[in-house]
């Protein structure tokens, strides 16, 4: 008696490229339609970038030695053909993904991250007979791997968008829009720079330059979707740190010498714009999206166009859930506190060093921020899953925010923005993280107690509902993945 | 549309079936696991050969398993795709990372957890192996599930489940949506429900405030919700019901569209209120104004004002104009007290604006059957409220009853008449006729009998609650509850996990509830009130009044206006505007047989 009908499934997912055969293009029948031939064709594009990269800072040898020689052209043959076969294995991945630029970017990121797990820390290694190269310094040694591979995973990503995509259903990208993600981006520079270089003396002039370059890119790569701003600011977390790989990391030294330096001492060099790039990503995706609801609010006359929902009623309630879920994942958080004598600091916000007074102001805190993550992620977490996913992305673009940025600053100092403060706060990342995960699962309860929004009564719900869900699904589970892996794997690889 | 057709197919959240998935889900941690764990071991990283190996060992396979079974409940239910799974995967790996190699490894050690740079850059080679674990972990648990899914006799993954029970509510006041709303909770425990609300009119009207809507004092939409707004999640049906089938088990509708619309269902709950009640005595039904709704409250605002209008220039007749400004309300108890507090509130607060009355002209007469009003309340309180409106100069006729009522005047038992043109009557209710159409036990009020479970004596799968049911209290020697809100919403929660318990099999379980408390609203600044044993008076009560009953409206909207409009009236005037008349002319006589208003 107890269980129920299944859920419809999301309406158009079952065939490969599903996502984009919804316009009214003409259906193709090209090879590539395959995803695993879709994938093999953006497989090798991507591998073309990477080998070009590893050419010129020849790694491609190490490639060769699979094959137990080690020449470079023979290296660059077995290099693209390892790309060609996981370029299949990623359109055979996100087959039944959505097929736009920006969300299989970061499905792209997030694979390509884990084949340099498992390709050139494991098997590679396994496969020449030497020890896999799972500790620290074997991973700060193939760091510049790691950033091929994220290039990697970009490029096929976006070559596979292009390829799955209906011919008719590009669309061109509207002044306007690029207009206000320049907009967008210097607004966010400009908070950054009032906040940190003029308040606080952190040099960082430079984020006008990277903030409206940036702020141009979003929009390119994401358009000018409707979401809420939670969402975004998860991928905006995201493409701030493709921003700095590509920004701080790779075109210094390519402008400086002419070529790529993607060396742990370059990673090194340029962690100390790794947060404000990560801060700048967030802010502009969420200036963006904030900028376009604003101005559909002011000028867009068709309510068809507005949220149906009023946000008294059930936003309040939200803010309630949001203050008790936040007081949960404080309380968690409260144990690392406690343990790495971690109360003083927050105490310090106040003047006060008793840990007593830490406690009380950590928990305000915790509820506070616990409130803007019901604003901003209600009704966006419909399984336990995507409500961790939430989160602790949340949680670690408040310990970019917090920890290594307000924190400091509030008390007196200057962001601890480079690796050694870093390193540092790595006890809070667990804390922020711990508390996120807490956060968002109770939320989530919560929500799904008193709110359940994809508890739907009819046909025409059910669908809006899986469409809203399959919304979340395009990119989201890649976001979490990808935000938890950046969270935990490049602090350590770069100070560790 | 047929009844069968608008059951429809419900759509309810798909239930996870955990504990298989993560059965499923540890199964494949511990497959994935076991490569992953002898590459670790052939590499060196699991000290085997220490006395600390076993314990390596032993969490290592404690965190596959249960990093496999937490990808397994959070994203195997319900196959993604095999990108959400993989990425779920990596998600949990690393999450289980955080916790295992961070974390307990180090308690296990005697060590507390640091969690530090330097802890984690020695655990790295753990977050490695993690990652990789999780990663696979969930591109198996995906292919597993599909697998399940493929090899399942529907093809659909697990096996069709039984239509939902159809549960079909009938009335939409305190005791029906609080069952429907019960109801939305179960559902999403997984309790299989098909509930329909089906009410004559689309709100949940608020009656502690009508009174206050008939003053002026209240905008009338403020103290109703919509029941879409309160059961959002509930199939809702706005019509009237003409006649239940109980052994049909369908509910049929009153003629719309489809002259034949019927409504199926397993298990019917009657939560359909009461109507006023006219003792059949002459002329009441056809003068008499009650006061059950909202359209009752607005007419009589309007109708209070309309005389005020007239009796500011009319000059003629003083019997005429003593019936112009006589009030009348029949019935001592709730509603009759509040509605003459109400009633004099209004005309004396409006009465500046009709230099043509005197402050001492307007009369108020409230007609109790018995010797003291209020009975629900101690007879300390019945006085003291007798005391407050006797000193405002509202007269009371006890101990006498209405004997006939015309459209000029009032008689009463002692022989006495009352000139007047606003009768209001609160003196008798009793129960939807639709009550008296259906079998089962009736009570001598006409209400259904049920026994203390809720069920109706004689009806097989029919429930009654509120008002038009007859509900032992067990505690007060089987004595029927009164018919109150606090009753009514208490009822339909109950009914609700009544018929769940039913349809798992148990037995459900009797309704126990004592009144908390009882207030009475006795006009500005007044009022009574008894809760839990405990007596308020005067402005007490009356914030308490204000604080309980704000806090009961349904939905923080309705108390955000209703809050708004208090606020308002303590500086603004009340409103006299009759939105709803045009001067004609016409007697007020013959303008209501031309409306047929009032009853």
């Amino acid at each position: 008696m107890t269980s129920t009908p299944p859920l419809p499934g999301p309406p158009a997912s079952s065939g490969p490229a599903s996502g984009s055969s919804t316009g009214d293009g003409p259906v193709t029948t090209s090879p590539l339609r395959h995803p695993a031939a879709a994938g093999v064709a953006a497989g090798v594009a991507g591998g073309l970038v990477f080998g070009a990269a590893m050419a010129s800072s020849g790694t491609l040898p190490t490639v060769a030695s699979i094959v137990r020689t080690d020449s470079a052209a023979v290296g660059f043959v077995v290099h693209m053909a390892i790309a060609a076969a996981i370029g299949a294995g990623f359109g055979l991945l996100v087959a039944h993904q959505r097929a736009q630029a920006g969300e299989t970017l970061f499905w792209g990121l997030i694979y390509g991250a884990f084949w340099w797990f498992l390709g050139p820390l494991t098997l590679l290694p396994l496969l020449v007979g030497r020890p896999v190269a799972w500790d620290l310094p074997g991973a700060q040694a193939l760091l510049p791997s790691l950033v091929g591979h994220l290039f990697y995973g970009a490029t096929t990503a976006v070559v596979l968008t292009g390829l799955r995509r209906d011919a008719g259903a590009a669309t061109r990208p509207r002044i306007a829009i690029a207009v206000r993600g320049v907009v967008a981006g210097v607004a966010v520079a400009s908070v950054l720079y009032l906040g940190l270089d003029v308040m606080a003396g952190t040099r960082i002039g430079w984020v006008f330059g990277v903030g409206a370059l940036a702020g141009l890119g979003y929009p390119v790569l994401f358009g000018a979707r409707r979401e809420g701003a939670g969402p975004a600011l998860v991928r905006g977390t995201a493409y701030g740190f493709l921003c700095w790989v590509v920004g701080g990391l790779t075109l210094p030294s390519l402008l400086r010498d002419g070529r790529l330096d993607w060396s742990r001492e370059a990673a090194l060099a340029a962690a100390d714009r790794l947060p404000p790039y990560l801060l700048l990503g967030a802010g502009i995706a969420v200036a963006f999206t904030a900028l376009g609801g604003f101005g559909r609010w002011l000028f867009v006359d068709d309510v068809r166009m507005h949220h149906v929902e009023s946000p008294g009623g059930r936003g309040l309630r939200a803010t309630g859930y949001g203050a008790l879920a936040g007081l949960a994942g404080g309380l968690v958080f409260t144990l690392v506190l406690v343990l790495v004598d971690g109360l003083p600091d927050m105490a310090a916000l106040t003047g006060a060093r008793s840990p007593a007074a830490g406690l009380i102001v950590h928990l305000i805190v915790a509820q506070l921020i616990g409130v803007t993550y019901a604003l901003l992620f209600r009704r966006r977490s419909f399984d336990l899953a995507s409500g961790i996913g939430w989160g602790v992305s949340y949680g670690f673009v408040w310990w970019v925010l917090g920890a290594l940025t307000l924190l400091p600053v509030l008390t007196g100092g200057t962001p601890q923005w480079n690796a050694a403060g870093v390193a540092a706060a790595f006890p809070a990342l667990v804390g922020h993280l711990a508390y996120g995960a807490a956060l968002g699962a109770v939320y989530f309860r919560l929500e799904d107690r008193a709110n359940p929004w994809w508890f739907t009564r009819n046909e025409i719900e059910a669908q809006r509902a899986a469409m809203a869900r399959e919304v979340i699904l395009g990119s989201a589970p890649a976001l979490w993945g990808l935000t938890v892996l950046i969270a935990l794997t490049i602090p350590l690889v770069i100070s560790g | 549309m047929s009844g069968q057709d608008q059951r429809g197919s419900p759509h309810r959240r798909a239930s996870p079936g955990s504990s298989e998935q993560a059965r499923w889900g540890a199964l494949a941690g511990l497959v994935i696991g076991l490569p992953v764990g002898v590459l670790m071991a052939a590499q060196g990283m699991l000290d085997v050969s220490g006395n600390g190996g076993v314990t390596r060992w032993v969490l290592f396979a404690v965190s596959s398993v249960a990093v496999g079974a937490a990808i397994g409940v959070v994203t195997g239910y319900r196959p993604r795709g095999l990108a959400v799974a993989a990425s779920g995967g990596v998600l949990v790996g690393l999450l289980g990372w955080l916790v295992f190699a961070l974390t307990v490894a180090p308690v296990l050690a005697g060590q507390a957890p640091t969690w530090s740079a330097a802890a984690a850059a020695t655990a790295y080679r753990d977050l490695v192996g993690n990652l990789l674990h999780g990663g696979l972990t969930g591109v198996l648990v995906h292919g597993l599930s599909a697998l399940r899914a493929r090899r399942s006799p529907s093809g659909t993954g697990p096996a069709e489940p039984d239509p939902p029970v159809r549960v079909v509510i009938v009335g939409g006041g305190f005791a029906g949506v609080s069952a429907a709303q019960r109801f939305e909770r179960l559902a999403l425990r997984g309790v299989p429900v098909d509930v329909t609300v089906i009410s004559d009119s689309n709100f949940l009207l608020f009656t502690p405030m009508l009174a206050e809507v008939a003053s002026s004092a209240l905008e009338a939409s403020h103290i109703s919700a919509p029941v879409r707004a309160a059961v959002a999640h509930t199939r809702f049906r706005h019509g009237a019901v003409e006649r239940i089938d109980t052994d049909r088990r369908i509910v049929a509708l009153a003629a719309g569209p489809d002259p034949d619309e019927t409504v199926p269902y397993d298990h019917l709950v009657l939560a359909v209120g009461s109507v006023p009640h006219f003792l059949d005595l002459p002329g009441v039904a056809e003068h008499a104004r009650t006061m059950k709704d909202l359209t009752d409250a607005m007419s009589l605002r309007e109708h209070v004002i309309e005389l005020l209008e007239r009796a500011d220039h009319s000059s003629a007749d003083p019997v005429e104009r003593e019936g112009l400004l006589t009030f009348v309300v029949a019935g001592g108890g709730f509603a009759g007290a509040e509605t003459i507090a109400e009633l004099f509130d209004l005309v004396h607060r409006v009465l500046h604006y009709f230099p043509g009355i005197s402050p001492d002209e307007p009369r108020f007469v409230l007609v109790h059957s018995r010797d003291r009003i209020l009975p629900e309340l101690s007879p300390e309180l019945g006085a003291y409220a007798l005391d407050r409106l006797r000193a405002r100069g509202i007269e009371f006729r006890l101990g006498v009853r209405v004997a006939a009522a015309t459209a000029t005047d009032v008689e009463l038992t002692d022989g006495d008449r009352i000139p007047t043109r606003t009768f209001v009557w609160t003196a008798g209710n009793r129960p939807s006729p639709l009550i008296a159409t259906l079998d089962g036990d009736h009570a001598r009020s006409g209400a259904l009998v049920t026994d203390p479970s809720l069920r109706v004596c004689g009806l097989d799968g029919v429930w009654a609650v509120g008002d038009c049911a007859q509900i032992p209290d067990l505690d007060n020697d089987g004595s029927p509850f009164p018919p109150t809100a606090q009753h009514a919403l208490r009822q339909g929660k109950v009914v609700a996990d009544n018929i769940a318990a039913v349809l798992a099999g148990r037995e459900p379980a009797e309704f126990r509830f004592a009144t908390i408390g009882v207030l009475v609203a006795l006009g500005h600044r007044t009022a009574a009130a008894e809760i839990r044993g405990r007596r308020f008076s005067g402005l007490a009560a009356w914030l308490l009044w204000r604080g309980i009953y704000l806090a009961k409206l349904p939905g923080i909207e309705k108390r955000a206006r209703v809050l708004l409009d208090w606020l308002l009236d303590l500086v603004f005037p009340r409103d006299i505007v009759l939105a709803g008349r045009r001067a004609t002319g016409e007697t007020a006589p013959a303008q209501q047989a031309r409306d047929g208003q009032p009853r």
